[in-house]
Protein backbone atom coordinates (compact mmCIF):
# COMPACT_ATOMS: atom_id res chain seq x y z
CA UNK A 1 0.00 0.00 0.00
CA UNK A 2 1.51 3.33 -1.09
CA UNK A 3 1.29 6.14 1.31
CA UNK A 4 -0.42 9.24 0.87
CA UNK A 5 2.39 11.04 -0.22
CA UNK A 6 3.20 8.49 -3.29
CA UNK A 7 0.22 8.11 -4.66
CA UNK A 8 -0.12 11.94 -5.00
CA UNK A 9 3.58 12.20 -6.50
CA UNK A 10 2.70 9.67 -8.52
CA UNK A 11 -0.33 11.73 -9.70
CA UNK A 12 1.93 14.48 -10.17
CA UNK A 13 4.09 12.73 -12.65
CA UNK A 14 1.05 12.44 -14.91
CA UNK A 15 0.13 15.92 -14.67
CA UNK A 16 -1.62 17.16 -17.67
CA UNK A 17 1.33 18.49 -20.33
CA UNK A 18 -0.33 21.81 -20.40
CA UNK A 19 0.38 22.90 -17.20
CA UNK A 20 3.87 24.80 -16.95
CA UNK A 21 6.40 24.47 -14.40
CA UNK A 22 4.87 27.14 -12.26
CA UNK A 23 1.65 25.56 -11.92
CA UNK A 24 3.19 22.46 -11.37
CA UNK A 25 5.29 23.83 -8.49
CA UNK A 26 2.10 25.42 -7.47
CA UNK A 27 0.16 22.38 -6.95
CA UNK A 28 3.66 20.90 -4.93
CA UNK A 29 2.57 23.07 -2.69
CA UNK A 30 -0.62 22.53 -2.42
CA UNK A 31 -0.17 19.03 -2.06
CA UNK A 32 2.61 19.40 0.76
CA UNK A 33 0.81 22.45 2.61
CA UNK A 34 -2.36 20.03 2.43
CA UNK A 35 -0.19 17.18 4.41
CA UNK A 36 1.28 19.23 6.25
CA UNK A 37 -2.34 20.77 7.61
CA UNK A 38 -3.80 17.11 7.78
CA UNK A 39 -1.52 15.56 9.71
CA UNK A 40 -0.68 17.94 12.67
CA UNK A 41 -3.82 16.72 13.96
CA UNK A 42 -4.77 13.63 12.55
CA UNK A 43 -3.86 10.86 14.20
CA UNK A 44 -4.18 7.62 12.05
CA UNK A 45 -2.03 4.37 11.48
CA UNK A 46 -2.23 4.69 7.97
CA UNK A 47 -1.19 8.09 7.87
CA UNK A 48 -3.06 11.66 6.82
CA UNK A 49 -5.20 10.61 4.45
CA UNK A 50 -7.54 13.69 3.66
CA UNK A 51 -11.24 12.76 4.12
CA UNK A 52 -14.20 14.74 2.91
CA UNK A 53 -15.61 14.41 6.00
CA UNK A 54 -12.89 16.33 7.77
CA UNK A 55 -14.65 19.85 9.10
CA UNK A 56 -11.55 21.38 7.57
CA UNK A 57 -12.41 19.86 4.13
CA UNK A 58 -16.33 19.64 3.86
CA UNK A 59 -18.66 22.26 2.64
CA UNK A 60 -22.24 23.18 1.04
CA UNK A 61 -22.77 24.62 -2.60
CA UNK A 62 -25.75 25.24 -4.23
CA UNK A 63 -27.02 22.76 -7.06
CA UNK A 64 -28.59 24.28 -10.42
CA UNK A 65 -32.13 23.52 -8.76
CA UNK A 66 -30.95 26.05 -5.96
CA UNK A 67 -30.85 22.90 -3.40
CA UNK A 68 -28.22 22.51 -1.03
CA UNK A 69 -25.43 20.07 -1.95
CA UNK A 70 -23.05 18.89 1.16
CA UNK A 71 -19.72 17.19 0.26
CA UNK A 72 -19.40 14.86 3.07
CA UNK A 73 -22.81 13.78 1.78
CA UNK A 74 -21.30 11.32 -0.82
CA UNK A 75 -19.51 9.57 1.58
CA UNK A 76 -19.93 6.06 0.11
CA UNK A 77 -19.92 7.23 -3.43
CA UNK A 78 -16.50 7.29 -5.90
CA UNK A 79 -16.45 10.78 -7.01
CA UNK A 80 -14.84 13.64 -8.54
CA UNK A 81 -14.77 16.53 -7.08
CA UNK A 82 -13.93 19.20 -9.96
CA UNK A 83 -13.48 22.74 -9.50
CA UNK A 84 -13.73 25.22 -12.67
CA UNK A 85 -15.32 27.96 -14.55
CA UNK A 86 -16.62 28.85 -17.24
CA UNK A 87 -14.06 31.26 -18.25
CA UNK A 88 -11.49 28.58 -17.86
CA UNK A 89 -10.65 27.21 -21.39
CA UNK A 90 -8.69 23.94 -19.86
CA UNK A 91 -11.83 22.97 -17.79
CA UNK A 92 -14.05 23.26 -20.64
CA UNK A 93 -11.72 21.14 -22.37
CA UNK A 94 -11.84 18.53 -19.39
CA UNK A 95 -15.63 18.48 -19.05
CA UNK A 96 -15.45 16.93 -22.60
CA UNK A 97 -13.35 14.11 -21.24
CA UNK A 98 -15.59 13.66 -17.94
CA UNK A 99 -18.87 13.86 -19.99
CA UNK A 100 -17.39 10.77 -21.91
CA UNK A 101 -16.58 8.53 -18.66
CA UNK A 102 -19.71 9.65 -16.76
CA UNK A 103 -21.93 8.36 -18.97
CA UNK A 104 -19.55 5.69 -18.58
CA UNK A 105 -19.56 4.28 -15.38
CA UNK A 106 -22.48 6.37 -13.60
CA UNK A 107 -24.57 3.13 -13.62
CA UNK A 108 -21.40 1.75 -11.91
CA UNK A 109 -22.02 3.88 -9.26
CA UNK A 110 -19.73 6.77 -10.08
CA UNK A 111 -20.37 10.56 -9.05
CA UNK A 112 -19.06 13.60 -9.99
CA UNK A 113 -19.19 16.96 -8.33
CA UNK A 114 -17.99 20.21 -9.62
CA UNK A 115 -18.18 23.20 -8.12
CA UNK A 116 -17.54 26.40 -10.29
CA UNK A 117 -16.15 29.41 -9.06
CA UNK A 118 -17.87 31.57 -11.50
CA UNK A 119 -18.70 34.76 -10.55
CA UNK A 120 -22.22 34.92 -12.31
CA UNK A 121 -24.67 32.11 -11.92
CA UNK A 122 -25.72 32.85 -15.49
CA UNK A 123 -22.49 32.24 -16.99
CA UNK A 124 -22.50 29.00 -15.03
CA UNK A 125 -25.83 27.59 -15.92
CA UNK A 126 -25.13 28.42 -19.60
CA UNK A 127 -21.86 26.53 -19.67
CA UNK A 128 -23.69 23.74 -17.80
CA UNK A 129 -26.08 23.44 -20.78
CA UNK A 130 -23.51 24.13 -23.39
CA UNK A 131 -21.19 21.34 -22.12
CA UNK A 132 -24.05 18.85 -21.63
CA UNK A 133 -23.27 18.04 -18.10
CA UNK A 134 -25.67 16.30 -16.20
CA UNK A 135 -23.56 15.36 -12.83
CA UNK A 136 -24.03 17.19 -9.78
CA UNK A 137 -23.26 21.12 -10.28
CA UNK A 138 -22.60 23.13 -7.30
CA UNK A 139 -21.75 26.83 -7.61
CA UNK A 140 -19.32 28.93 -5.01
CA UNK A 141 -19.34 32.40 -6.45
CA UNK A 142 -16.37 34.26 -5.36
CA UNK A 143 -13.14 33.32 -7.51
CA UNK A 144 -10.25 32.43 -6.27
CA UNK A 145 -11.42 33.37 -2.35
CA UNK A 146 -14.61 31.22 -2.25
CA UNK A 147 -14.64 29.14 0.53
CA UNK A 148 -14.69 25.59 -1.08
CA UNK A 149 -11.87 26.52 -3.27
CA UNK A 150 -9.86 28.04 -0.05
CA UNK A 151 -10.87 24.86 2.32
CA UNK A 152 -9.56 22.93 -0.87
CA UNK A 153 -6.52 25.10 -1.63
CA UNK A 154 -7.24 25.34 -5.38
CA UNK A 155 -4.91 27.85 -6.68
CA UNK A 156 -5.42 26.46 -10.54
CA UNK A 157 -8.15 25.99 -12.83
CA UNK A 158 -9.29 23.12 -13.35
CA UNK A 159 -8.10 20.77 -9.98
CA UNK A 160 -9.89 17.91 -9.72
CA UNK A 161 -9.60 15.24 -6.26
CA UNK A 162 -10.84 11.52 -6.55
CA UNK A 163 -12.71 10.20 -3.71
CA UNK A 164 -12.98 6.40 -2.66
CA UNK A 165 -16.47 5.17 -0.92
CA UNK A 166 -14.55 6.17 2.37
CA UNK A 167 -14.17 9.79 1.47
CA UNK A 168 -10.63 9.39 1.03
CA UNK A 169 -8.79 11.88 -1.10
CA UNK A 170 -6.96 9.27 -3.05
CA UNK A 171 -5.52 11.26 -6.49
CA UNK A 172 -5.10 14.71 -7.66
CA UNK A 173 -5.59 16.20 -10.83
CA UNK A 174 -5.58 12.82 -13.12
CA UNK A 175 -7.21 12.94 -16.35
CA UNK A 176 -7.60 10.69 -19.46
CA UNK A 177 -6.59 6.93 -18.93
CA UNK A 178 -5.32 7.38 -15.42
CA UNK A 179 -8.34 8.79 -14.44
CA UNK A 180 -10.10 5.91 -16.05
CA UNK A 181 -7.54 3.26 -14.83
CA UNK A 182 -8.44 4.56 -11.31
CA UNK A 183 -12.25 5.18 -11.58
CA UNK A 184 -11.84 1.56 -12.70
CA UNK A 185 -10.18 0.25 -9.95
CA UNK A 186 -11.99 2.20 -6.80
CA UNK A 187 -15.30 0.65 -8.30
CA UNK A 188 -14.09 -2.61 -8.89
CA UNK A 189 -13.95 -3.06 -12.20
CA UNK B 1 11.04 90.82 -4.12
CA UNK B 2 13.01 88.82 -5.84
CA UNK B 3 13.18 86.77 -3.02
CA UNK B 4 8.98 86.08 -2.93
CA UNK B 5 8.85 85.83 -6.80
CA UNK B 6 11.66 82.90 -6.14
CA UNK B 7 9.02 81.16 -3.25
CA UNK B 8 6.28 81.66 -5.99
CA UNK B 9 8.12 79.97 -8.68
CA UNK B 10 9.16 77.22 -6.61
CA UNK B 11 5.87 76.34 -4.86
CA UNK B 12 4.07 76.79 -8.36
CA UNK B 13 6.52 74.44 -9.59
CA UNK B 14 5.56 71.53 -6.93
CA UNK B 15 1.91 72.09 -7.58
CA UNK B 16 1.96 72.22 -11.02
CA UNK B 17 3.79 68.86 -11.38
CA UNK B 18 2.11 66.94 -8.79
CA UNK B 19 0.06 63.53 -9.30
CA UNK B 20 -0.96 60.29 -6.83
CA UNK B 21 -1.42 57.26 -8.79
CA UNK B 22 -3.77 54.86 -7.02
CA UNK B 23 -4.36 52.04 -8.93
CA UNK B 24 -3.64 50.12 -12.35
CA UNK B 25 -4.90 47.79 -14.73
CA UNK B 26 -2.95 45.04 -15.25
CA UNK B 27 -4.26 42.15 -18.05
CA UNK B 28 -1.39 38.97 -17.77
CA UNK B 29 -0.27 36.70 -20.57
CA UNK B 30 1.73 33.39 -20.98
CA UNK B 31 1.51 29.85 -22.91
CA UNK B 32 -1.54 28.64 -20.46
CA UNK B 33 -4.57 30.22 -18.98
CA UNK B 34 -3.31 32.97 -17.16
CA UNK B 35 -6.62 33.69 -15.26
CA UNK B 36 -6.80 29.93 -14.60
CA UNK B 37 -4.05 30.12 -12.18
CA UNK B 38 -3.99 32.06 -8.93
CA UNK B 39 -0.42 32.79 -8.82
CA UNK B 40 -0.80 36.06 -10.52
CA UNK B 41 -3.23 37.45 -8.11
CA UNK B 42 -0.98 36.20 -5.25
CA UNK B 43 2.53 37.72 -6.47
CA UNK B 44 0.41 41.07 -6.72
CA UNK B 45 -0.93 41.13 -3.46
CA UNK B 46 2.64 40.70 -1.98
CA UNK B 47 4.19 43.94 -3.40
CA UNK B 48 4.39 46.02 -0.56
CA UNK B 49 2.38 49.05 -1.98
CA UNK B 50 -1.06 47.03 -3.00
CA UNK B 51 -3.66 47.51 -0.93
CA UNK B 52 -6.00 44.89 -2.88
CA UNK B 53 -6.24 42.94 -6.30
CA UNK B 54 -9.32 42.18 -7.89
CA UNK B 55 -9.93 39.33 -10.46
CA UNK B 56 -12.25 40.94 -13.37
CA UNK B 57 -12.97 37.82 -15.47
CA UNK B 58 -15.01 39.34 -18.21
CA UNK B 59 -12.13 41.81 -19.14
CA UNK B 60 -9.45 39.61 -18.23
CA UNK B 61 -7.81 41.88 -15.78
CA UNK B 62 -6.46 43.05 -12.73
CA UNK B 63 -7.90 45.75 -10.74
CA UNK B 64 -4.45 46.83 -8.17
CA UNK B 65 -5.69 49.41 -5.82
CA UNK B 66 -2.77 51.18 -4.18
CA UNK B 67 -2.43 51.75 -0.72
CA UNK B 68 -2.40 55.13 0.05
CA UNK B 69 1.01 57.88 -0.26
CA UNK B 70 2.41 54.58 -1.90
CA UNK B 71 5.15 55.48 -3.99
CA UNK B 72 4.32 53.10 -6.69
CA UNK B 73 7.21 51.63 -8.70
CA UNK B 74 5.39 49.69 -11.54
CA UNK B 75 8.10 47.89 -12.18
CA UNK B 76 7.67 45.86 -9.01
CA UNK B 77 3.97 45.03 -10.60
CA UNK B 78 5.82 43.68 -13.83
CA UNK B 79 8.44 41.52 -11.62
CA UNK B 80 5.37 40.26 -9.72
CA UNK B 81 3.80 38.65 -12.80
CA UNK B 82 6.97 37.69 -14.18
CA UNK B 83 7.62 35.21 -11.04
CA UNK B 84 4.80 33.65 -11.36
CA UNK B 85 5.19 32.45 -14.56
CA UNK B 86 3.56 35.15 -16.95
CA UNK B 87 4.18 37.92 -18.65
CA UNK B 88 2.68 41.66 -18.76
CA UNK B 89 -0.56 42.06 -21.71
CA UNK B 90 -0.93 45.52 -20.34
CA UNK B 91 -0.53 47.60 -17.69
CA UNK B 92 -2.57 51.22 -17.02
CA UNK B 93 -1.88 53.14 -14.36
CA UNK B 94 -4.84 55.56 -13.38
CA UNK B 95 -3.75 59.20 -11.06
CA UNK B 96 -5.02 61.83 -9.68
CA UNK B 97 -3.20 65.01 -11.30
CA UNK B 98 -3.53 68.67 -11.13
CA UNK B 99 -2.16 70.84 -13.59
CA UNK B 100 0.75 69.21 -15.15
CA UNK B 101 1.57 69.92 -18.90
CA UNK B 102 2.29 67.31 -21.09
CA UNK B 103 4.52 67.61 -24.09
CA UNK B 104 4.61 65.02 -26.95
CA UNK B 105 7.98 63.38 -26.99
CA UNK B 106 9.23 65.03 -23.60
CA UNK B 107 10.30 63.87 -20.19
CA UNK B 108 8.70 64.96 -16.96
CA UNK B 109 8.99 64.00 -13.38
CA UNK B 110 5.63 63.03 -11.32
CA UNK B 111 5.12 61.37 -8.13
CA UNK B 112 8.72 61.01 -7.87
CA UNK B 113 9.19 59.09 -11.09
CA UNK B 114 10.34 59.99 -14.39
CA UNK B 115 7.87 59.86 -17.16
CA UNK B 116 8.47 60.06 -21.40
CA UNK B 117 4.96 60.66 -22.88
CA UNK B 118 5.81 59.30 -26.40
CA UNK B 119 2.46 60.19 -27.98
CA UNK B 120 0.62 62.99 -26.43
CA UNK B 121 -0.10 66.06 -27.95
CA UNK B 122 0.73 69.02 -25.42
CA UNK B 123 -1.73 69.59 -23.05
CA UNK B 124 -2.43 70.09 -19.32
CA UNK B 125 -3.33 66.78 -17.09
CA UNK B 126 -6.26 67.71 -14.43
CA UNK B 127 -8.06 65.61 -12.67
CA UNK B 128 -8.30 61.64 -12.63
CA UNK B 129 -5.88 60.52 -15.66
CA UNK B 130 -4.74 56.84 -17.06
CA UNK B 131 -1.53 56.41 -18.24
CA UNK B 132 -0.43 53.32 -20.72
CA UNK B 133 2.78 52.06 -19.71
CA UNK B 134 4.57 50.69 -23.49
CA UNK B 135 7.98 49.96 -21.86
CA UNK B 136 9.26 46.68 -23.23
CA UNK B 137 7.68 43.57 -21.34
CA UNK B 138 4.61 45.77 -20.40
CA UNK B 139 3.16 44.91 -23.19
CA UNK B 140 3.13 42.61 -26.56
CA UNK B 141 6.34 42.90 -28.50
CA UNK B 142 4.54 44.07 -31.74
CA UNK B 143 2.80 47.01 -29.78
CA UNK B 144 5.97 47.74 -28.15
CA UNK B 145 7.81 48.16 -31.48
CA UNK B 146 5.29 50.14 -32.67
CA UNK B 147 5.46 52.81 -30.06
CA UNK B 148 9.16 52.61 -30.02
CA UNK B 149 9.15 53.88 -33.33
CA UNK B 150 7.33 56.58 -32.12
CA UNK B 151 10.51 58.38 -30.39
CA UNK B 152 14.02 58.63 -31.55
CA UNK B 153 15.17 58.79 -28.42
CA UNK B 154 17.20 55.56 -26.60
CA UNK B 155 15.48 55.42 -23.44
CA UNK B 156 12.74 53.80 -24.88
CA UNK B 157 14.83 50.82 -25.22
CA UNK B 158 16.33 50.78 -22.42
CA UNK B 159 13.84 52.26 -20.29
CA UNK B 160 17.04 54.34 -18.29
CA UNK B 161 17.64 57.92 -18.86
CA UNK B 162 21.11 56.97 -20.35
CA UNK B 163 23.24 59.45 -22.81
CA UNK B 164 20.35 60.61 -24.63
CA UNK B 165 18.41 61.98 -21.61
CA UNK B 166 20.53 63.69 -19.14
CA UNK B 167 19.77 67.12 -20.28
CA UNK B 168 16.60 67.23 -18.96
CA UNK B 169 18.56 66.74 -15.55
CA UNK B 170 18.37 62.94 -14.91
CA UNK B 171 20.77 60.69 -14.17
CA UNK B 172 22.19 58.17 -16.97
CA UNK B 173 20.82 55.29 -14.52
CA UNK B 174 17.60 56.56 -13.30
CA UNK B 175 14.01 54.73 -14.87
CA UNK B 176 12.54 56.62 -17.27
CA UNK B 177 8.41 54.96 -17.80
CA UNK B 178 7.32 55.30 -21.46
CA UNK B 179 3.48 56.12 -21.43
CA UNK B 180 0.72 57.02 -23.77
CA UNK B 181 -2.05 59.18 -23.13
Amino acid sequence: MLSFNQKLLSGLKRERSFINNYEMKDIRILIVSFVFALSSSTVNAQGPIPNITDYRLDFTVVDMKGDSIRLSSLKGKVFLLDFWASWCGPCRYANKQLVKYYSKYKSKGFEILSVSLDDEEKDWKKAVAKDKITWIQGFDKGGWDSFAAIKWQVDALPSSFLINKDGDVVGINLEKDELEKKIKELLGL
Amino acid sequence: MKKIFAVLAVSFFTVALQAQFSKANLQASGLTCSMCSKAVKVALEKVPFVQEVKVNIKTQEYTIVFKERNNAEFDALKNAVEDAGFSVASLKVTGNFSAVSVQKDKHLQLDGKNFHFINSSDKVLNGEQTLTIVDKDFLSAKDYKKYSAATKMECIKTGKAGNCCVKDGMQSEERVYHVII
